[in-house]
């Protein structure tokens, strides 16, 4: 994408935001615009929608400020192209990146612990090239720099976390909807997974208390879940393409719980179908029950 | 002159050892670089994979290049090209002075190891690869010197950065930057045998105190067979009658190819470093197309040239006596890597440079000891509690010189078997203590998963009844990739493990019926 693409990009989302809210907006009704709680914006262009739904959500500039260090966290985790889904989608990850340093960002660091080789998750997913293009520093994580963090959580006392995470002025969490054959689905708290250090698949053994563990730690200051396509079965990792399914969707928010509650909805499911949602509800991480949030809808 | 092929031996071992380092994944589906082209050039490797395999390997012909210089100008190859030669020539150096060879009939043992390589090649066993030179430096490179080195390295820069002493961590990371971007392993190899391999090669290296060149003069067989065909070289040596027969030359021949003080001249034993010429006070050798030369034709001796051969051909059915061929026994943990020939004709080709170890991008590829019987030693072989088989990588069969691993496409890898997991019930956390994992599951690669789950009832101590998954293997899916292996958390013995059964590259180590 180059600057003109982007500018257009970026005046249309806008348009397109402050279009449905006309007439309403001007009465005054001021204060609807500023708490939507989740925006899900749909649309053949994932740049287009990606912008949009943070638009909605009052835009980057409310997020990101002059000279933060933002971490943008995608999954990275498979040896997998865009099309099979198993990666976030490189659009979508290139367009937050771009917004961040339009919003003064210093740094925008872009890192994930892929289960599959690093070096083929990062190429093949065509997340490093495009995050590179995109001014990213984008990096294999380093070993080095995992420290062990207290958790005193409901499963969890103590992990090994990425310090580059924990130190970062801003964490926004860029997952992909998918299946997963344990936590049922994989949204926003599971792609902490790649943050942890250590003999991570032991956690599975009480996965969904350990994913709420973790995500009290790694408070995320913008959650924006893909679902330009999404896995429908064989996740999380995929590979063929009939269990992919274009759903053009990029749903953005602040509440982790609440991302994660309407993901479920995308396949059917609810937000109490999922134990990491139900347990980060009731822990008080954030809101499962959709009919208390401002949830805005937009078609492009 | 001398300087010319200093700096000569310089840039070709540079050349060799960048392409050693390029043998490494980018993350992209190849290489960029021909990492293994000094072995296609190598004649011995050609010959050898000639007559055991009776198929000609196409990128091996590039040896015949080799072969067309040796007739031509000699031991060349040797004596300017060679990387171990090289290597030689520089811990040769370490010798405080050069001595004329004590052993003067010594030189023929390396014709000997030739004729038992060429003769157990014949009746079809692939032996060349443990001794010739390119492939036991690759090899040496490979699982053990490289290793070492980035082990070290490695360390080194991670003691500071513990340490953090204020204004050098900056620097020294630097440098860690620069030396990861240069030369350093993406991930720090380890393999098994490093160190047995690696001293072997240090003992190699150690000879050239005793003598200099000892492995080129006495043991190369690659060295023979470029001797062989060099006794017609037309650029040659000659004397002219300013000799004295001060013995100066003879000293200094790296060779040994010059002997008595009259000037008579070994032609398969030059090296053609021409440093006779150099040092001539006399200025009375010299090295020409014309010229009359006094070569001493090569003696063997025919009783020993009949028992090499013997001894080549005895040592095939020697090898061959285990259970390992053709018995119907198969060794269940030499899990071969994906698009190897069938076991016979593997061997055939093998030549145990380690290039497809050394490219493994999970460095799952490791060397065997006897799991392949003495014949198969140092070849490749998966293990998985290492590193599994990445499901869309082909690099080592991209590598490999001789086609003793295909090279696969894309399509054809994700379709080749490998093996097939099995499940120990009795470790396996949700059958043996009823605890959700599915791991294996998780990261099973199979667009279609070959592991799947059922959901089963159990009972706890207190007689409570919960749900859990349970994994099964689809034994029509599963490729034997290893990665369940790898990443089951059950430690030590893993729960689910890959076994050689059912690979596709057999006829008869099969499990399912398809």
């Amino acid at each position: 994408m180059n600057r003109r693409d982007f500018i257009k990009t970026t005046v249309m989302a806008g348009l397109s935001v402050s279009l449905p809210v006309n007439l309403d907006l001007l009465i005054g009704n001021l204060h609807a615009l500023e708490t939507v709680d989740i925006a899900v914006a749909q649309g053949p262009s994932p740049a287009i929608i990606t912008t949009a739904a943070i638009n909605a959500i009052g835009g980057i500039g409310r997020f990101i400020s002059r000279g933060d260090i933002v971490v943008v966290k995608p999954n990275i985790g498979w040896d997998r192209t865009p099309e099979q889904a198993a990666t976030t989608n490189p659009e979508v990850v290139a367009t937050i990146i771009r917004l961040c340093y339009e919003a003064g960002a210093k740094t925008v660091k872009v890192f994930d612990n892929p289960v599959n080789d690093e070096r083929r998750c990062y190429k093949q997913s065509g997340i490093a090239d495009a995050a590179r293009n995109a001014g990213a520093d984008v990096s294999f994580m380093d070993k080095r720099k995992f420290k062990d963090v207290k958790l005193g959580g409901l499963s969890l006392k103590e992990w090994p976390l990425y310090t580059d995470i924990l130190e970062a002025d801003k964490v926004i969490n860029v997952p992909i909807a998918k299946t997963h054959g344990l936590a049922t689905l994989t949204l926003g708290m599971k792609n902490w997974m790649g943050v942890m250090g250590g003999w991570r698949w032991r956690i599975h053994q009480r996965l969904d208390k350990s994913l709420v563990d973790v995500a009290q730690v790694i408070k995320p200051t913008l959650t924006i879940l893909d679902a330009v396509r999404v896995l429908t079965d064989n996740g999380p990792q995929g590979g063929s393409l009939q269990d992919v399914k274009r759903l053009d969707t990029v749903i953005a928010g602040t509440d982790q719980v609440a991302i994660d509650s309407f993901g479920a909805t995308l396949f059917g499911l609810t937000g109490h179908d999922l134990g990491y949602v139900r347990i980060g509800n009731e822990a008080g991480l954030g809101v499962m029950d959709l009919s208390r949030l401002n949830i805005k809808k937009i078609i492009l | 002159m001398r300087n010319l092929r200093r700096t000569t031996q310089g840039i070709f071992l540079l050349i060799f050892l960048f392409l050693f380092v390029q043998t490494e994944s980018k993350g992209g589906d190849e290489l960029g670089y021909p990492v293994k082209i000094w072995l296609d050039f190598d004649p011995l490797i050609f010959i050898s994979t000639l007559l055991s395999s009776h198929s000609v390997t196409r990128a091996l012909l590039l040896s015949l290049i080799v072969v067309v210089v040796t007739i031509f100008l000699g031991r060349i190859f040797c004596g300017w090209i060679c990387p171990l030669g090289t290597l030689n020539t520089m811990t040769g150096a370490l010798k405080r002075k050069a001595s004329a060879p004590v052993h003067h009939t010594w030189y023929r043992t390396k014709y000997y190891i030739l004729l038992i390589v060429l003769a157990s090649s014949l009746f079809t066993a692939q032996l060349a690869g443990i001794m010739d030179p390119i492939s036991l430096l690759i090899r040496s490179l490979s699982l053990s010197i490289y290793p070492l080195v980035n082990y070290m390295t490695v360390s080194f820069f991670d003691t500071i950065y513990d340490l953090h002493p204020p204004g050098v961590v900056a620097v020294s990371e630097l440098l860690y930057t620069l030396a990861k971007k240069t030369f350093l392993a993406f991930n720090q190899p380890h393999f098994f045998q490093g160190i047995f391999i690696g001293l072997l090669f240090i003992l190699i290296l150690g000879l050239n105190l005793i003598e200099r060149r000892f492995w080129c003069k006495y043991l190369c067989p690659l060295g023979a067979l470029l001797g062989i065909l060099s006794r017609y070289s037309v650029l040659k040596r000659s004397i002219s009658e300013g000799c004295t027969s001060c013995g100066i030359c003879e000293t200094a021949c790296p060779g040994g190819a010059v002997i008595d003080r009259d000037g008579t001249w070994k032609s398969q034993e030059c090296l053609y470093c021409m440093d006779c010429d150099d040092l001539c006070p006399r200025n009375a050798v010299s090295f020409g197309f014309t010229g009359k030369t006094e070569a001493v034709s090569l003696n063997l001796g025919r009783r020993n040239v009949i028992t090499s051969i013997c001894a080549g051909i005895l040592a095939v059915p020697l090898l061959r006596i285990r259970p390992l061929s053709g018995s119907g026994y198969f060794n269940r943990k030499l899990i071969r890597p994906p698009g190897s020939l069938d076991e016979q004709a593997f061997l055939r080709r093998c030549v145990r440079c380690g290039e497809c170890m050394k490219v493994c991008i999970t460095n799952g590829l490791q060397p065997t000891l006897l799991d392949a019987g003495v014949e198969g030693l140092w070849t490749p072989k998966l293990v998985p509690r290492v590193g599994y088989c990445e499901y869309r990588c082909t690099l080592c069969g991209q590598v490999c010189p001789t086609g003793a691993i295909k090279r696969l496409t894309l399509e054809e890898k994700e379709k080749t078997k490998i093996g097939i997991a099995m499940i120990d019930k009795g470790r396996c956390l949700p059958y043996a203590f009823g605890t959700p994992c599915l791991v294996c599951e998780e990261v099973c690669p199979t667009p279609r998963k070959s592991i799947w789950l059922e959901q089963v009832p159990v009972r706890d101590r207190d007689g409570n009844e919960t749900m859990i998954q349970q994994p099964k293997i689809d034994s029509t899916l599963c490729v034997g990739c290893g990665i369940c292996e790898t990443f089951c958390p059950v430690r030590g013995e893993p729960a689910i493990y890959v076994i050689s059964t059912n690979e596709s590259r057999s006829m008869d180590n099969k499990l399912v019926l398809d």
